[in-house]
């Protein structure tokens, strides 16, 4: 009783919290998709094409069927197929065309891995190969091969055919443009001009969980899928219009992941095929992915050619960009064609701009094709609008943090897009950076060093960006649905529509819920990752999941807590306004009096003639907009900056750049989890360091080069900078306790920092990544082409 | 057809037998033959370290390992630290440090952490990064996992 | 992914534990050799190579292991690892460039299986331990049993490697042993690997030097390269350009003779002018460095 007295703040709010399933994964017990195994369950395996761009002539798959092992082999004649992806132009199983490496021509399902590879090399497939479209800039040139040059038609849901993709007659998947205020009077308004051609490659997700599916059509002929995907409601819509099936009947269950990234929100084929193998053999079929299947079939980040003209007047205020850009849309549609519109809200908001034009045309090509990846397109855009921040403070003389200042928005702005700013620590992200970095001084004195003779030559730079921060409202809802309950020992089991994806979502949920009810972290339960069970919520994405889904929590536990309060309130003859939940008790909120464990009340509400649960449901949409048809809206509930400073070593005897160290300064609302948000910090720096300087995809002729870890290079242990991160806490007023969204943003300005920084070792500006060692060697030894913009026809 | 061979060895302290194909990999017959999942495939060819196991004493890419190899040597996985407190304070201390996020890494850094931490008296930072230089992780950015490791208290043995 | 027939698996396995068993099995001819394992697993997995249809395992072949010197001659067994090269008190005392370049192989857990006989019989021009082998005029070890009766040859290392990933050994031989002369007093010899991370990378270039330095003077000098050519090489003519001259006068000289000793290829690693670059800029950094020793 005398421990319980006097309740003192045990407030978790800002405090290191492991992860609740930390143990279990530290001790190799967590079962993700490749450990399930069901039983009776077949595996399956893919038959990509042999060609590039190939007409399929004829497919034989007799010898494979004949196999002892051997359930099922398929392809697109055996089975009645609807489309997928953002555009779909995109069959599972291909027929007629094959336009890329990655395409899916037949799949067997056999009952050991073992039989359905040996069954593959008895499919005989015969091609007749066509010319290779090898870039979007080929693509565009006039008599190049049309990819998608008819009417993709499939039988529709009342068996009259129905033209799924109309036929682009010009190689274009899709287009956009956007235009704020005057750019004519911006760029006549401006006193000084640059212009520059961007190049961002291609990168890939590398999770180190490989892609994997089980499908499964139970007694009752509903599906069970064991899926690894971001979007399992929007899956569930997808599968069920798709499959010809009843939504309801598909039950989506997430096994935990091993790493996502941005990886799994589109509808892949492999996902339909296992479960086509699964309907025809009605036995479970599993599909895993080897590595280098991994690489080939999975979607990469999107590569992007962008040519920036910007500008500014001589004391220091920008005035325009004018950007036009060229996306490799790859074979198919995903939604790597849709980062643009997270790029343009990079070019006309981040900093002050009041004049911007923004173009953009997604082209297809033989190429393997985009999706989305952390960031979603705004390290390419922050790429270039950085490296022309330095540019156009060199050009007038400003220093360049101040030129930053200058035009870094302010709280309660609202942006031309009509992003309205309400919390935003752009100005204390830029001098917190630069002051812990000792950017100013470092960037004289290094620059002054250009001449000195030596070979390591020391370089300092800096870039922020900009991202949204409380969801983004794409979907027609971009909401979450919590229910939760507290049982007779005061424990509670959170239902919630978030998925938890490695991020430390539930950890963090668990956190708010705690909190609120003035409950121990070990009091909760937190249960996800089952459409059958948990509310609908659109899914991990956008960085939206601590926002969303922790407003959605708080919704619900509000709710509880107002119950448990007035009944507390009853019992005790007080205002319900002057109690409060501690320590597991009810307690009265000004003395910290404690009146009732939390538990017993619950008990007396439950066992008595009215009787009672505390059971509470909240559904959570945040006050965002739409876009309109001109991509003007506020379209996130919140926005967030950071500001990295990165210094680098580049050895100019050989190209090689190392990242010496990372100072960041993040925008992050409020601290909930320390531990949680250090770790995404840290890993967001170290992806954005292997999208600068390691990591590239070659792609040659629509052939990916490189598809291991042997030549694709992660960063490893010893490569990683030193990092200094500070917390900015603008406490916003949406934000579950003031938290805003986080995942994204550590990785997007990364590139654009050490850019920055080259150019500040060296005197030599490069405006394509990534900056390998060849790379860097050859600019800095005069033996480059800068990229070459492209003009359509 | 392809050879099988009888093998014996201990794993994880127990006495085994099994019969497997002569180009098997020890990976695959750990997770397949013998159902301990908690070794990960990451690559298949020793780039990731997500399948390390200790045989005989040193850590090794079970990926590359043939399990025929096996016959009359020491192995032990992920599962077979559970009764090691050495190796329960090194799990404690990734899961005190954040060094866990998606964990499909982790088993493979616990294994190898554990074997730096049974044959050096000193890992300071530098040999620890080194140490680790064969383990990719996507998620953390490797700083939790070098603190964790670093963060020994003291070493067993 | 290469797609591995049924009947291109191993029909049969053996682990001999004698040296005198382990040639009596390669007689055959048909034998795939498995030490450590980290070549042969990956490479067949990918389709790089064949299985032969017997896989024998030479891991507990006791004559295969250990470090020893006799009489100025050390003897590195076949099967030791990378690992116990990088404990070994005689290689970090007298073959500094061997130890460097274990240090940057790989990684801890593929040092603690690779063996610097498969690094050999691998035969990547890129190969980490080759280079400084060269440098150290080793010669290899071959044991068989052609004739009934136990034989081993002696060949030099720089006339063991035939092609990229192709050396002289014959089907029925075993190579047992590496053999290296102590160096000269006052020999210094140093390796470079060209790479972004300490170790995990395969070789762009490799460099290995070692000589007796008299004041300015480098004598008894030799010089290897990696990942320049077919094989790894000794550079005879940069070698001269060095040896009894000044340092300060012969380092021009010695980078001209070396891009004429090269003949590097582009690939996806690196391209040929690239090569070129880095070894003209890291020999030079590199005699530098021994220079200033």
């Amino acid at each position: 009783m005398g421990a319980l007295e006097k309740v003192t703040d045990g407030s978790l709010i800002g405090k290191r919290i492991p992860k609740k399933d930390a143990p279990e994964k530290a001790s190799g017990k967590t079962r993700y998709i490749h450990d399930i195994d069901l039983p009776g369950q077949l595996h399956a395996k893919i038959l990509r094409s042999a060609h590039v761009h190939a007409r399929i002539k004829s497919i034989d798959t007799s010898a494979a069927r004949a196999m002892p092992g051997v359930h099922a082999v398929i392809t697109a004649a055996d089975v009645a197929q609807r489309p997928i992806g953002v555009a779909k132009d995109h069959l599972p199983l291909k027929s007629g065309l094959v336009r890329s490496m990655r395409d899916e021509i037949a799949a067997v399902a056999a009952e050991t891995e073992e039989i359905a590879r040996s069954a593959l090399g008895l499919i005989k497939v015969d091609y007749e190969p066509l010319p290779i479209v090898a870039s979007a800039q080929d693509a565009m040139k006039p008599g190049a091969p049309l990819l998608h040059g008819e009417d993709l038609v499939v039988p529709g849901p009342d068996g009259k055919p129905l033209v799924a993709h109309k036929a682009s007659l010009d190689n274009v998947a899709m287009v956009f443009s956007y235009m704020q205020g005057d750019l004519a009077k911006g760029e006549a308004e401006a006193q000084v001009i640059v212009e520059d051609v961007f190049q961002l490659h291609y990168v890939t997700h590398c999770c180190m969980g490989v892609s994997g599916v089980i499908a499964e059509f139970d007694a009752s002929e509903n599906l069970v899928l064991y899926s690894n995907t971001q979007v399992p409601f929007l899956h569930k819509r997808e599968f069920a219009e798709m499959l010809g099936m009843d939504a309801g009947r598909i039950r989506i269950i997430q096994p935990p992941i091993g790493g996502g990234f941005g990886s799994k929100l589109d509808i892949y084929p492999f996902e339909p095929i296992a479960i086509y193998l699964a309907r025809l053999t009605k036995r479970p079929v599993k599909l895993v992915f080897s590595r280098e299947e991994e690489f080939l079939a999975s979607p990469t980040r999107q590569p992007v050619l962008l040519k920036l003209r910007s500008g500014c007047t001589r004391d220091g205020t920008l005035t325009f960009r004018d950007v036009e850009t060229v996306h490799d849309n790859g074979a198919y549609t995903s939604w790597g064609a849709t980062t643009p519109f997270v790029m343009m809200q990079t070019i006309s908001s981040l900093y002050r701009v009041p004049n911007c034009k923004y173009h953009t045309r997604a082209v297809y090509s033989n190429n393997p094709y985009a999706g989305s990846f952390r960031g979603y397109g705004n390290l390419q855009a922050t790429f270039a609008v950085e490296a022309h921040m330095d540019r156009l403070a060199e050009s007038i003389g400003m220093d360049s943090l101040e030129f930053r200042l200058k035009n870094a928005q302010l709280p309660g702005e609202v942006t031309p897009q009509g992003m309205h700013f309400k919390s935003c620590g752009f100005q204390d992200c830029l001098r917190v950076a630069a002051e812990r970095s000792d950017y100013q001084r470092k960037h004289c004195e290094y620059r002054a060093d250009w001449s000195d003779g030596n070979a390591i030559k020391r370089g300092i730079g800096m870039a922020s960006m900009l991202h949204v921060g409380g969801g983004a409202k794409i979907y027609p809802s971009d909401g979450c649905g919590t229910i939760l309950k507290i049982d007779d020992f005061a424990h509670v089991t959170l239902l919630t529509g978030a998925s938890e994806i490695g991020q430390g979502s539930e950890t963090v949920l668990a956190q708010l819920v705690c909190e609120e009810l003035g409950l121990p972290l070990s009091a909760v339960s937190v249960v996800n990752n089952d459409t059958d069970i948990t509310p609908w919520d659109v899914g991990v994405h956008a960085s939206r999941t601590t926002f969303i889904a922790g407003n959605s929590a708080l919704g619900a536990a509000r709710k509880a807590k107002d119950k448990i309060l007035a009944a507390a309130a009853a019992k005790f003859a007080q205002p319900a306004e002057a109690l409060d939940l501690r320590a597991g008790c009810v307690v009265e909120k000004a003395s910290g009096k404690k009146l009732v464990e939390i538990s017993k009340l619950i008990r007396s509400l439950h066992f008595s003639d009215k009787a009672e649960l505390v059971m509470t449901t909240y559904y959570y949409e945040p006050p965002s907009q739409h876009q309109d048809r001109e991509f003007r809206g506020d379209v996130s509930a919140a926005y967030a900056w950071a500001t990295q400073v990165a210094e680098v070593e580049v050895d100019t005897q050989t190209g090689i750049v190392k990242l010496v160290k990372v100072t960041g300064a993040h925008d992050v609302g409020r601290v909930l989890n320390r531990l949680g948000i250090e770790g995404q910090i840290d890993g967001g720096i170290v992806m954005g360091q292997g999208y600068a300087l390691t990591e590239n995809l070659i792609i040659e002729d629509g052939v990916v080069s490189n598809p291991s870890f042997r030549d694709y290079k992660l960063v490893t242990a010893p490569e990683i900078p030193e990092m200094d991160v500070a917390f900015i806490e603008t406490m916003d007023g949406e934000g579950p306790q003031g938290a805003k969204g986080v995942g994204e943003a550590p990785a997007i300005c990364v590139a654009a920092a050490v850019g920055n920084a080259i150019y500040n070792a060296t005197g030599v500006r490069i405006t394509a990544l990534p900056f390998t060692p060849e790379n860097v060697y050859r600019a800095l030894h005069s033996n480059s082409q800068p990229p070459v913009w492209i003009d359509a026809a | 057809m392809s050879a099988n061979v009888d093998i014996e060895f201990r794993l994880n302290g127990v006495a085994t037998r099994a019969k497997v194909p002569a180009a098997m990999s020890v990976l695959d017959m750990l997770r397949d033959l013998l159902g301990l999942t908690g070794t990960k495939y990451g690559c298949g060819e020793g780039e990731c370290g997500a399948c390390t196991v200790i045989v005989d004493g040193l850590s090794i890419n079970s990926c590359l390992m043939f399990a025929a190899d096996c016959h009359g040597r020491e192995v032990m996985t992920i599962e077979g630290l559970a009764s090691d407190p050495a190796a329960d304070r090194l799990k404690k201390s990734f899961v005190e440090h954040g060094a866990v996020q998606c964990g499909f890494c982790t088993p493979g850094f616990v294994m190898q952490a554990h074997h730096l931490r049974g044959k050096h008296r000193h890992l300071g930072e530098h040999e620890i990064r080194r140490g680790i230089e064969g383990n990719l992780c996507r998620c953390t950015g490797y700083k939790k996992i070098i603190e964790a490791i670093a963060d020994t208290g003291a070493i067993a043995g | 992914m290469p797609i591995v027939a049924q009947d291109e698996l191993p029909a049969a396995y053996f682990a001999p534990r004698a040296l005198d068993e382990a040639a009596e099995l390669l007689r055959a001819g048909n034998v795939t050799i498995l030490a450590g394992g980290t070549d042969v697993m990956p490479q067949s997995k990918a389709g790089r190579f064949r299985f032969q249809p017997v896989l024998m395992n030479v891991r507990r072949i006791a004559e295969l292991h250990g470090i020893s010197e006799v009489d100025g001659v050390v003897r590195l067994g076949a099967l030791t690892t990378i690992t116990e090269l990088l404990e070994s008190a005689l290689v970090r005392t007298h073959f500094n460039a061997l130890w460097q370049a274990c240090d940057h192989f790989a990684s801890d857990q593929l040092r603690n299986t690779a063996t610097i006989g498969g690094n050999i019989c691998n035969a990547s021009p890129a190969g980490d331990t080759l280079v400084p082998l060269l440098i150290f005029n080793a010669r290899v070890l071959l044991a068989s049993k052609a004739n009934g009766v136990l034989t081993t040859r002696a060949v030099p290392l720089a006339e063991f490697f035939d092609a990229p990933g192709r050396t002289r050994r014959a089907v029925n031989e075993l190579l047992i042993a590496i053999e290296m002369a102590l160096p000269p007093a006052g020999f210094v010899s140093e390796f470079y690997k060209f790479g972004t991370r300490p170790a995990l990378d395969i070789a762009g270039i490799s460099i290995g030097i070692g000589a007796v330095r008299a004041q300015d003077t480098l004598r008894d000098v030799r010089v290897a390269f990696g990942a320049v050519a077919p094989t790894p090489i000794r550079a005879p003519k940069t070698e001269a350009a060095l040896d009894g001259k000044p340092l300060a006068t012969a380092l021009d000289a010695a980078l001209d003779a070396a891009a004429d000793e090269i003949h590097p290829i582009s690939d996806i690693r690196a391209s040929e002018w690239y090569r070129h670059e880095l070894v003209r800029n890291m020999l030079r950094r590199m005699l530098e460095h021994v220079g200033e020793r």
